[in-house]
C-alpha cells in the first residue's frame, strides 16, 4: 500500500526530472537539518557552553546551527539531482548584481564577521560608542546587527557596519577604573589641610577606592573665586557606582566638616571716594 | 562560650563549634550575632556588625543536631569579593644581603566566617570583618595588565602567638635572596586561596609563603610560593569555592 503510494509520487513529474517524491525526500533532509541543528545547538548550551567564555560559545553555537543547515541544504540539492557547478557560474555573476542590490546587508555580515574575528568588545562587555551617543552592556554580536543594552534598560540594535566603524570605548577590558571630581576651596584657606581631610574621608567612607594607585590631587586652577582641587581616585572596575556618583559628596562632606569654604562665585567692586 | 578579653575587659567568643539549641549568641569585637529558635525547624539569625549594617535570616533546618562554627577565613569578602590575590605592603622594608636567607612573621589581616554544621557539612552562612578600615583594595602593575588585590599595610609579628585577635593571624616569610647582590622587599602580593587559617582559642595562623629572589633571563623577579604549616590548631573550613592558583611572580624595584 505504502509502496504503492510513493511508487506513484515517484510518477507525478512537476519539472523535469523532479518529482513530487524526490521533493518529499528534500522536503523531509531539510526538516531533519533543522531539527537537528536546532538540538545540537540546545545540547551545545545545556553541556559545553557554560564552561566557555560567553562570545566563543556564541559563535560556536552559530557555527554548528549554521553549519549542519548547510549540509541540511546540500543534502536536499543532492537530492534532487541538482548540479550546483552550474549555480556557483550563474550565481558568480548574479552575486554582482545582487552584491550592488545589497550592499549594504553585504557590508553588515561582512562586519559582523569581523567584529566576531577582532573582537574588540565582548558579550557582556560595558562599551561606550562615542560617535553614536550609545553605552551600555553589548548583548549580542548577531549576523547583521550588535545589540546593546543601555544603562535605562532599553535595547539598541546597530548595524554591524556602523559598529565596526565606530570608535568603541570598552569600560571592562581594564582591571580598575579612575573616576574624578573638581572641588574649589576659597582662598583663605589651607591647601595642604584640605586635601589631607579630603583624603581622610575617602579613606573612611568609600572603602572600593583602592589604596595602591593612592588618591591624587591636582591644583587644576587658580579660578576667579576659588582654587580648583582636581581629585583622581581609582576603583575596581565593576565598582563605578561606588565611586563616580558618590565621589563630589564626600569631598563637599570632608570640606563642611573641617570647616573649609567652598565659595560661590562673586566679585568684589571698589567704587572711588569722591 | 565567651571568654575575657585581656584589653577591654569586654567578653568576646572565642573561635570553634557551638552547639545550636534555641538561643546562641556570639560576641565579636563591634559585632554581635544571635541565633534564635522560632520553630522545630528553623532558626532565626542576626547580625550587626562594626558599621552598624544589619543582616537577618530565616535558617530551615532538617536535623536536629546542628553546631555553628566560628572560624577566621581570608580576608576577601569585604567590602566585596573581587580577588583572589593579597597585596602586604610591610611597614618597614627587609634588607637582604647577597645569597642569604631570613624568616619573618607578620600580621595579616582576616575576616571572621560562621559556618552551620549540619551532618558534616559545613554551610558558609555568615562573614564579619573586625577591622573594615584596614580592608581595602590596592593595585599591583598597571591599570590594564594589573592584578587587583586585597590591600593592607602590615607590621611584624614575634612568633605563632602574637596576632591580634579576630583582626588578624600570623603568617611566615621566609625570604632567600639567590642574586649576587643586596635587595630590598617592601611588599608582597600572592594568591591567598592557597594559604590555609588555623585557630585556637581567639588566635590564628595560617600557612606561610616563600619568597626566592632569583634571575630568570636577565630580569631580577621574586618567585612567591605557598609553604604548609604542621600544627595541632584547628584547621578553619573553607569560605570560598577554592580555585586551583599558580605562584605568583613579582618584579623587583
Amino acid at each position: 500500500m505504502v509502496l504503492e503510494f510513493l511508487q506513484s509520487l515517484s510518477e507525478m513529474q512537476i519539472v523535469g526530472e523532479l518529482t513530487v517524491l524526490s521533493l518529499l525526500i528534500g522536503g523531509i533532509i531539510m526538516i531533519g537539518g533543522v531539527i537537528i541543528a536546532k538540538i545540537a545547538k540546545l545540547l551545545f548550551h545545556k553541556y559545553y557552553a557554560p564552561s566557555l567564555p560567553k562570545d566563543t560559545a556564541q559563535n560556536i553555537s552559530k557555527l554548528i546551527y549554521f553549519g549542519i543547515l548547510i549540509i541540511s541544504f546540500l543534502g536536499f540539492t543532492s537530492s534532487q539531482g541538482i548540479d550546483l557547478s552550474g549555480i556557483m557560474v550563474a550565481g558568480g555573476i548574479f552575486a554582482v548584481v545582487i552584491g550592488f542590490a545589497t550592499q549594504s546587508v553585504v557590508s553588515n555580515l561582512i562586519s559582523g564577521l569581523f567584529l566576531i574575528v577582532e573582537k574588540p568588545a565582548k558579550h557582556g562587555d560595558t562599551i561606550e560608542l562615542p560617535d553614536m551617543g550609545i553605552s551600555g552592556t553589548l548583548l549580542d554580536i548577531g549576523t547583521f546587527s550588535s545589540k546593546v543594552r543601555r544603562f535605562d534598560g532599553t535595547v539598541t540594535r546597530i548595524p554591524n557596519e556602523k559598529f565596526f566603524t565606530s570608535n568603541i570605548r570598552s569600560l571592562t577590558l581594564s582591571t580598575v577604573r579612575r573616576a574624578d571630581a573638581t572641588v574649589g576651596i576659597s582662598y583663605g584657606s589651607d591647601i595642604d589641610n584640605a586635601i589631607l581631610v579630603m583624603k581622610n574621608e575617602i579613606f573612611h567612607t568609600m572603602p572600593f577606592i583602592l589604596q595602591i594607585p593612592e588618591p591624587e590631587f591636582r591644583i587644576d586652577e587658580l579660578g576667579d573665586s576659588s582654587v580648583n582641587i582636581h581629585v583622581f581616585v581609582w576603583h575596581p572596575r565593576d565598582d563605578w557606582s561606588q565611586a563616580q556618583p558618590i565621589l563630589l559628596n564626600t569631598l563637599k562632606r570632608a570640606l563642611d566638616k573641617s570647616g573649609i569654604e567652598i565659595p560661590f562665585p562673586q566679585r568684589v567692586i571698589w567704587s572711588e571716594k569722591d | 562560650m565567651k571568654i575575657m578579653s585581656n584589653a577591654s575587659e569586654i567578653v568576646f567568643s572565642n573561635y570553634g563549634m557551638y552547639d545550636l539549641e534555641d538561643e546562641l549568641e556570639l560576641i565579636l569585637p563591634n559585632t554581635s550575632i544571635k541565633f534564635h529558635r522560632i520553630s522545630d525547624n528553623a532558626f532565626s539569625y542576626f547580625r550587626k556588625n562594626s558599621e552598624g549594617k544589619i543582616i537577618e535570616k530565616i535558617i530551615p533546618v532538617k536535623s536536629n543536631d546542628l553546631k555553628i562554627e566560628l572560624a577566621p577565613i581570608r580576608p576577601l569578602n569585604h567590602p566585596a569579593r573581587r580577588t583572589t590575590h593579597m597585596f602586604l605592603k610591610f611597614d618597614k622594608s627587609i634588607h637582604l644581603s647577597e645569597n642569604s636567607a631570613a624568616s619573618i612573621f607578620i600580621h595579616c589581616p582576616i575576616e571572621v566566617g560562621i559556618f552551620l554544621i549540619h551532618d558534616s557539612i559545613h554551610d558558609s552562612l555568615d562573614w564579619i570583618t573586625c577591622d573594615p578600615l584596614n580592608s581595602r583594595f590596592g593595585l599591583y602593575g598597571s591599570p590594564d595588565t594589573g592584578t587587583l588585590c586585597k590591600y593592607a599595610k602590615v607590621s611584624s609579628a614575634t612568633d605563632y602567638n602574637d596576632s591580634n585577635s579576630y583582626l588578624d593571624g600570623v603568617l611566615q616569610i621566609i625570604l632567600e635572596n639567590t642574586l649576587s647582590s643586596s635587595q630590598s622587599i617592601s611588599k608582597v602580593v600572592f594568591p591567598i586561596t592557597d594559604n590555609a587559617l588555623y585557630y585556637q582559642n581567639s588566635k590564628t595562623i595560617l600557612d606561610g609563603i616563600k619568597i626566592t629572589l632569583k634571575k630568570r633571563a636577565a630580569v631580577n623577579i621574586a618567585d612567591v610560593t605557598t609553604t604548609s604549616l604542621e600544627t595541632d590548631w584547628s584547621k578553619s573550613p573553607t569560605w570560598e569555592d577554592k580555585t586551583a592558583n599558580t605562584h605568583m611572580e613579582m618584579g623587583l624595584e
